[in-house]
């Protein structure tokens, strides 16, 4: 779907995002028939109170009106058809499905069985948790260093650099977004992981501090393969989508106001921090749930960085782990050869599960845009 | 209220060289104080030069106006004198800007501090996006000049100074971007003054507003004086005539000729002064 940003109509960044529904792209449809064409045809002055379509019109009409509504209709079939797949596991799995940590495909040598009328191999059995908490976790990993990152970047880009460094670093950027998610995978596994466990995280687990919260970072930090490196080569991969929507909602900033907080005696800091910041923060949110959906939905890179373990859930930091994308992918080849099918389906409910996980985000950054601009301003007004 | 710039400089009232002899000042006002003067101040960007050896006192607890055409480097000056052109691509300068006997752009000096004393505010209206209280007190706050607790009574005593209050008194919590121009321009002078300055630099401060907003944002400016020393920018004689003491007519980079606004608005003894006041010239 693509998201469109519109801020007082005087720029726009088009980017794409996996299932954002907080800007939905439309295809404008008010008043296909002007009526300009009709005054030429007709040679007699246009009606005010009538509109009259000539048929050609009629048609244009209404094929615009049907591909306007194409992507809804896109989606909901896409919807439909998982939770026709998913139907065998929602009937057989239950509510178990979102309080168990089990996922265990069973004995596809014995003769299947029949729970609820739904035929799958002995010793099947599907819970999803762990799966939910390596996808949240690897997306707040992701989010947390991304946005400041990008946040910094931006600015630094926009305010700080000679315009053309400042061109060329943006340009950087907009090739980055473009590294296909393979070769992030590639250089997670061949580089990162190495070289976090064998130089930076052996360090870190010995002097974190044994208390709540800080402690995950102690304990086995592993062969470079997890949560931490997956979270990381995220971030990587979303900072580019959040700074260069950020530098777009920066260069919206009216020098006014900067100067503003300049002549108060503000430092650099502050300037950013009560100005720019709060003068696009509803972009900066939506900018940071784009870079969300794609890190709740990324695949090949997580799936081959993980370490693909589902069943548990991570111990530490470090922990292999995997997210219900990258499950999906890495699972899908043999669930197929499932003959009940089973696997497949359940692979498709945790798909409807991802799907929901996207939404939710999509709507809790609408809730935070909203409160937000309750005391800001939208981006772009005032001055 | 007067913070020291440069802490190894002791800073005073500085009396008696305010040297306007050879401009007809009465007995009065040859004893005037000066806070700021600038002296054989040239300014430019890269290789332009935008001013030329501008020698100019601002006598304390007055109005002074700068007059002049459009592009004669008015605001290029204003914003010499508290810095803000340190962040302009090029900027350079000669001579000097001495505040309360310190040249303000002596390495001593932090700039920050500076803009405390010298405060500014600009053509168009620029709050903040945040509350219309957090805007009055931002500046107070980013200096840490009170403590939390007293912030809410800072904001409703200087929106009560530029006589906002009455009007806004029960959406201090609101947006500001809400209210009229005037009322925005008004919230961004208390924003100034919350801080303290003792020089307030004004840049056509009503030129995006309607005739009713003027008036009221003039009648707060002549009432800051003789608290305040005020410079202020316009394009409008008449408005010159109403609130200044004092008036400076630029033209092209030079500083033609400076005096009272009696004098130089009205009976000028330069030929193109003469032209411009008279509205020969644009
Ligand atoms: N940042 C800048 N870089 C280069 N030239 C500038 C800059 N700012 C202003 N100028 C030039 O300085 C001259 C004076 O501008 P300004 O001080 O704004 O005039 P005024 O306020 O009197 O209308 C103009 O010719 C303008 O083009
Ligand atoms: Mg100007």
């Amino acid at each position: 779907m693509q998201a469109t940003w519109v801020f007082d109509g005087r720029s726009s960044t088009t980017v794409s995002a996996p299932g954002d529904v907080l800007a939905p792209s439309r295809i404008d449809e008010r008043d296909s028939g002007n009526g300009v064409g009709q005054f030429a045809r007709n040679d007699r002055p246009m009606s005010i109170l009538k509109k009259v379509f000539p048929k050609g019109d009629t048609l244009l009409v209404w094929f615009c009106k049907f591909l306007s509504y194409l992507p809804l209709l896109a989606l909901l079939g896409i919807v439909g058809e998982l939770f026709f797949q998913a139907l065998p596991s929602i009937k057989v799995s239950g509510f178990g499905f979102f309080t168990t940590s089990d996922w265990k495909p069973g004995s596809s040598y014995a003769n299947p069985i029949s729970t609820s009328g739904v035929m799958h191999p002995p010793g099947a059995h599907f819970g999803i948790v762990p799966l939910i908490v390596g996808t949240i976790s690897t997306s707040l990993i992701a989010i947390v260093i991304a946005v400041p990152v990008s946040i910094g970047a931006a600015i630094i880009i926009v305010e700080k650099l000679p315009a053309k460094l400042s061109g060329f670093l943006g340009l950087s950027l907009e090739v980055l977004a473009g590294v296909p998610s393979v070769v992030f995978g590639l250089w997670g596994v061949l580089v990162l992981g190495p070289f976090l466990s064998h130089h930076i995280t052996p360090f870190i687990s010995k002097h974190a501090p044994n208390v709540p919260v800080l402690n995950i970072f102690k304990g086995p930090t592993g062969a470079g393969e997890g949560l931490l490196t997956s979270g990381l080569v995220l971030s990587l991969m979303i900072i580019p989508i959040i700074a260069s929507t950020c530098r777009e909602l920066f260069r919206q900033v009216p020098v006014t106001a900067r100067e503003g907080a300049r002549a108060l005696g503000m430092t650099d800091y502050e300037v950013v921090r009560k100005v720019d910041i709060p003068w696009v923060s509803s972009g900066i949110i939506g900018a940071s749930v784009l870079g969300l959906g794609r890190a709740l939905g990324e695949t090949m890179a997580v799936a081959m960085i993980s370490g693909s373990v589902t069943g548990t859930f991570p111990a530490n930091i470090y922990s292999t782990m995997s997210t219900i994308a990258a499950t999906i992918v890495s699972q899908l080849d043999s669930a197929l050869t499932d003959s009940t099918n089973f696997f497949v389906s359940s692979l498709a409910e945790a798909g409807l599960v991802l799907l929901a996980m996207s939404l939710m985000a999509n709507l809790f950054a609408r809730f935070l845009v909203k409160r937000v601009s309750g005391t800001a301003l939208p981006v772009g007004r005032g001055v | 209220m007067t913070q020291s710039l440069a802490s190894d400089i002791t800073t005073g009232p500085n009396q008696g060289d305010f040297d306007y002899s050879q401009k007809r000042i009465d007995d009065a006002s040859s004893q005037l104080q000066v806070p700021l003067k600038t002296i054989d101040l040239s300014v430019g960007f890269s290789h332009s030069t935008i001013l030329n050896e501008i020698s100019l006192s601002f006598p304390k607890g007055t109005i002074t106006a700068l007059v002049g055409p459009t592009g004669c480097g008015k605001s290029t000056f204003l914003r010499t004198l508290n810095r803000m052109n340190d962040h302009v691509r090029g900027f350079w300068h000669k001579g000097s800007v001495v505040l309360d006997d310190v040249n303000i752009y002596d390495k001593s000096v932090d700039p920050l501090v500076l803009r405390r004393n010298v405060g500014m505010v600009f053509q168009r209206p620029n709050p903040f996006p945040m509350s219309i209280k957090d805007n009055v007190v931002s500046g107070v706050k980013a200096h840490k000049l009170a403590k939390r607790k007293d912030l809410l009574a800072i904001a409703e005593s200087q929106l009560k100074e530029v006589g906002l209050y009455d009007a806004i008194a029960d959406r201090m919590d609101d947006s500001p971007f809400r209210l009229s121009g005037g009322q925005q321009q008004l919230l961004c002078l208390a924003r100034a003054l919350a801080v303290g300055p003792e020089v307030l630099l004004l840049d056509e401060p009503t030129a995006s507003l309607d005739p009713v907003s003027t008036s009221s944002v003039e009648s707060l400016i002549s009432a800051l004086v003789p608290k305040l020393t005020i410079v202020i920018v316009t394009h409008n004689l008449a408005q010159a005539r109403r609130i200044a003491q004092h008036a400076a007519f630029f033209f092209n980079g030079e500083l033609v000729e400076h005096g009272l606004a009696a004098q130089v608005l009205e009976d000028p003894e330069h030929e193109t002064t003469a032209q411009f006041v008279t509205g020969r010239m644009g």
